[in-house]
């Protein structure tokens, strides 16, 4: 059985008003662990630890950081700057507090015939609580009424009795309206106040996620960028004359790099269509007059032939470069005198990584090891990022470009 | 040694919680002392009309001496006069006249202790909020030991309780929080204290299994024990657990035991089971899941002691600064703030069984070391020889005079509440050493 040894008490005026928890929250969260004053601690078992637990998941499943506590505290310094007390009268802030802190107080309400208890008739003209006077007037009341009519008098007074307990309980009445109203409409701006905290809480929160995203999208194009640099300085041993025609007609037909340009300041303009990520099969927009290229290129297209619809994520999957692309860097390939057609092509991981942060801009320093040099260490790789999966890291692996935000792994 | 119990009701079949902790009280003291109960012939909390004749009876082996009481509660009058002294500026004597309106007002009970003041060792008073305890504090202040069973509410706020608590010999509290907000509200460092609570009469063996057929009980439960009252919490509770169970059509069962005063939502999830046996409530608690306590004021909850004691956790109302601290203390517990915190929490203790094992099992040991009626015995004799070997350097603070009393200087009774301490108090020792807690602003621990 519960200690209700309280059973004598009812109703609101039996309880404290204690209001909402004022030990904030890390008392909210219980004290700092004190182990030597407790009793037993067994089983290793932390009821603190848990609670903790149980409201970090909650308040991660709500998407706020913040407690419920913490929210009203928020809500409550707007509700402060709402009610500027410069632009509203002080006088009238108090009883807004007032009127929704004491709700349950009523207001003190004259009542209608508290007024009227002293009744204005003619006796009353003569009554007296000393019973010897009382007497007396009774006595001399004749005398009185011979001197003056005392009707009258008696009549207005009553008038006037009456008519003041009417005003006063239309006063108070009108009062105890304003009290709810005011009341009413304090509440209504507190929560008003709360429904903005936690939405603008709430936007905030969603802004960070988009920050986040948008980051994390950047961060994939910057991949996938360096993934077709990749890819175009990792095919060197490719046949290089069957190639030579067809990339000098798909070089007319492309904008002029800047880069090409600057990586072979002796060759015409080459252009290079800067890509986004593969969305295609291996021949799939590869024009026809490339089919022959597309087909003389067998190395290039191996790799991940059935890997080309998988997403980016799948690091170890280089993209496969189009017609034009190979036709760009057979060129290439073609026009180095250095290049030796290796057995093994592919760059190093430790070769590829950059050491500094992943989005700069440095040159690849790197790269100055790779035999083909006057093609690959001229080539401005501004834009190269390393491939992720050929270094051997995964993408959830690298820390995010902007802040973490945890919520969305 | 010859004990007085004095207790606003007394007997087999009123099971308040004051008044079963002094029944229990008397019961195992007996073993050691010569004890009688002074009570009154009322039954009936509310109105404590005269139920019981007057005179001596026999409760369970123990002597009870019944006194009438004068004057019926008028629940209006102590309606408006607690709205007065809880609220608003008054006098002494407007807290006295409350005193008096809450009673249980006998005048025979109070001329019996003045009158045979020296027959009695000690005069243990139950309830420091009612009528007796306070009259009889200050007709026997040298040998009152009281028993404040103190939660809190606002009539912890009144002023003439301060003289009461700072000078009786010694003061048995129920819970460390209990002590620590006295001691805020009274400043009575220099009279003993000792954390002792209650024990239970708890059975050597359960069968969960028979309740479950008993009362047609399948899958997991959890269950509420105790009056089923808005006071209690019960609202709360019932609004947090349908909107539980509103998404989980595997929702456990709720199951409540005890008197409704409130209305019980009709759902398929909520089973009341009415008043029942000792033993069928035992066996039910031994078969829950855990033990439900959505009170905001205990100074010390029975039920919570028993789930510990049947090795079962308790959920408890974060509000409530005496069940949090009892549960932090005894790793046996958790607590809920709002209704995402009890769906969690709910959904925590239904998930991983070896975390209700591990709490159960931690308040297991939390009642045995601390609420096994040896340990309880024991702090009462304890107290009882350390009292007798000592005089008391203090004395109760006389009343103050006619015009003193009517002075309309004391605040507000809620409002001197609202200054004092909050939070679980952790760092006093409940094995009952002198530990005090620190005056500060808001913090209890």
């Amino acid at each position: 059985m519960p200690m209700d040894h309280n059973q004598g008490r009812r109703g609101h005026f039996h309880r404290g008003r204690r209001g909402p928890d004022r030990r904030g929250p890390e008392r909210r969260q219980g004290p700092p662990p004190d182990q030597g004053n407790r009793p037993e601690r067994t089983d290793r078992l932390d009821v603190e630890q848990i609670m903790r637990e149980i409201r970090t998941r909650i308040a991660q499943r709500s998407g706020i950081e913040l407690s419920n506590q913490q929210i009203q505290e928020l809500a409550a310094r707007r509700l402060e700057a709402i009610l500027d007390p410069r632009g509203l009268k002080p006088e009238l802030l108090d009883q807004l507090r007032r009127s929704a802190g004491d709700r349950s107080v009523s207001v003190d309400v004259v009542p209608a015939g508290s007024a009227q208890s002293y009744p204005f008739d003619e006796a009353a003209l003569y009554d007296s609580p000393n019973p010897l006077l009382r007497f007396i007037r009774k006595l001399l009341q004749p005398l009185l009424r011979m001197m003056f009519n005392p009707t009258p008098i008696a009549h207005a007074l009553a008038l006037q009795s009456r008519l003041n307990a009417e005003i006063a309980a239309r006063e108070a009445e009108r009062d105890r309206r304003q009290a709810e109203w005011n009341a009413l409409h304090y509440e209504i701006l507190q929560r008003l106040a709360l429904e903005v905290s936690r939405g603008s809480i709430d936007s905030q929160n969603l802004l960070l996620r988009v920050e986040s995203l948008a980051a994390k999208v950047d961060f994939n194009e910057r991949r996938v960028r360096s993934m077709e640099g990749t890819q175009v300085r990792v095919r060197p041993q490719e046949p290089v004359q069957p190639v030579q025609p067809v990339s000098t007609a798909a070089s007319e037909s492309i904008p002029a790099s800047p880069q090409v340009v600057a990586a072979q300041p002796g060759e015409p303009a080459r252009r290079r269509r800067r890509r986004r990520r593969g969305r295609r099969g291996p021949g799939m927009n590869v024009p026809a007059e490339a089919g022959t290229n597309a087909s003389s290129a067998p190395a290039v297209m191996e790799p991940d032939e059935g890997d080309t619809e998988n997403d980016f994520d799948d690091e170890a999957a280089p993209e496969p470069i189009n017609a034009t692309e190979q036709a760009v860097v057979s060129e290439q390939i073609a026009v180095s005198p250095m290049v030796a057609p290796s057995p093994e092509p592919v760059i190093p991981p430790e070769q590829t990584r950059p050491s500094g942060p992943i989005a700069s801009a440095e040159p690849a320093t790197s790269f100055e090891s790779v035999p083909s040099k006057p093609m690959i260490s001229s080539e401005p790789v501004a834009a190269v990022e390393p491939v992720v999966g050929q270094s051997g890291t995964r993408d959830d692996e690298l820390p995010p470009p902007a802040e973490p935000d945890h919520r969305d792994e | 040694m010859k004990i007085a119990i004095v207790v606003q009701r007394y007997g087999a079949d009123i099971n308040g919680g004051a008044e079963l902790h002094a029944r229990y009280i008397a019961e195992h003291l007996a073993r050691y002392a010569d004890v009688r109960v002074l009570t009154t012939c009322a039954r009936d909390y509310l109105t404590w009309r005269n139920e019981f004749d007057p005179g001596v009876d026999r409760v369970n082996g123990i002597t009870v001496e019944r006194f009438r009481v004068a004057r019926e509660r008028d629940e209006a009058e102590f309606g408006l006069l607690s709205d007065h002294v809880f609220s608003r500026r008054h006098s002494l004597q407007d807290e006295l006249d409350w005193l008096a309106s809450e009673g249980p007002t006998s005048p025979e009970l109070l001329a019996r202790l003045s009158r045979d003041r020296n027959e009695f060792d000690f005069v243990l008073l139950f309830c420091a909020r009612y009528f007796h305890a306070y009259h009889g504090a200050r007709v026997v202040p040298e040998r009152a030991v009281l028993v404040p069973t103190a939660e809190r509410d606002s009539a912890l706020g009144l002023a003439m309780f301060g003289p009461i608590f700072r000078g009786v010999r010694a003061i048995m509290y129920n819970s460390p929080e209990e002590q620590a907000l006295i001691r805020a509200a009274a400043s009575n460092d220099h009279v003993p204290g000792v954390v002792v609570g209650i024990g239970s009469e708890i059975p050597a063996a359960v069968d969960p299994a028979r309740a479950r057929a008993k009362f047609r009980l399948t899958g997991p439960y959890v269950v509420y024990v105790g009056r089923i009252d808005a006071n209690k919490g019960c609202a709360e509770l019932f609004d947090f657990f349908t909107r539980y169970a509103a998404n989980r059509p595997d929702a456990p069962t709720l199951v409540l035991i005890g008197r409704p005063v409130l209305d019980i939502p009709k759902h398929r999830s909520i089973r009341h089971i009415g008043f029942v046996e000792d033993s069928d409530k035992f066996d039910v608690v031994a078969g829950a899941t855990a033990l439900i306590m959505p009170s905001y004021y205990e100074s010390l909850s029975m039920a919570a002691l028993e789930a510990w004691a049947l090795g079962r956790p308790v959920i408890a109302n974060a509000h409530c600064d005496v069940l949090v601290g009892q549960c932090l203390r005894s790793n046996g517990g958790l607590y809920y703030a709002d209704a995402d915190e009890f769906g969690a929490v709910l959904d925590r203790v239904l998930a991983d069984g070896t975390l209700v094992d591990q709490l159960g099992r931690s308040g297991r040991r939390f009642y045995q070391q601390h609420y096994s009626w040896s340990v309880i015995e024991r702090k009462y004799l304890d107290m009882f020889a350390l009292l007798s070997s000592t005089a008391a350097t203090y004395r109760m603070e006389r009343m103050p005079g006619w015009v003193a009393r009517r002075l309309r200087s004391l605040r507000p009774a809620a409002q001197v509440l609202d200054e004092l301490p909050t939070g679980p108090a952790v760092d006093v020792d409940e094995r009952g050493s002198e530990k005090p807690a620190p005056k500060s602003q808001g913090a209890i621990a």
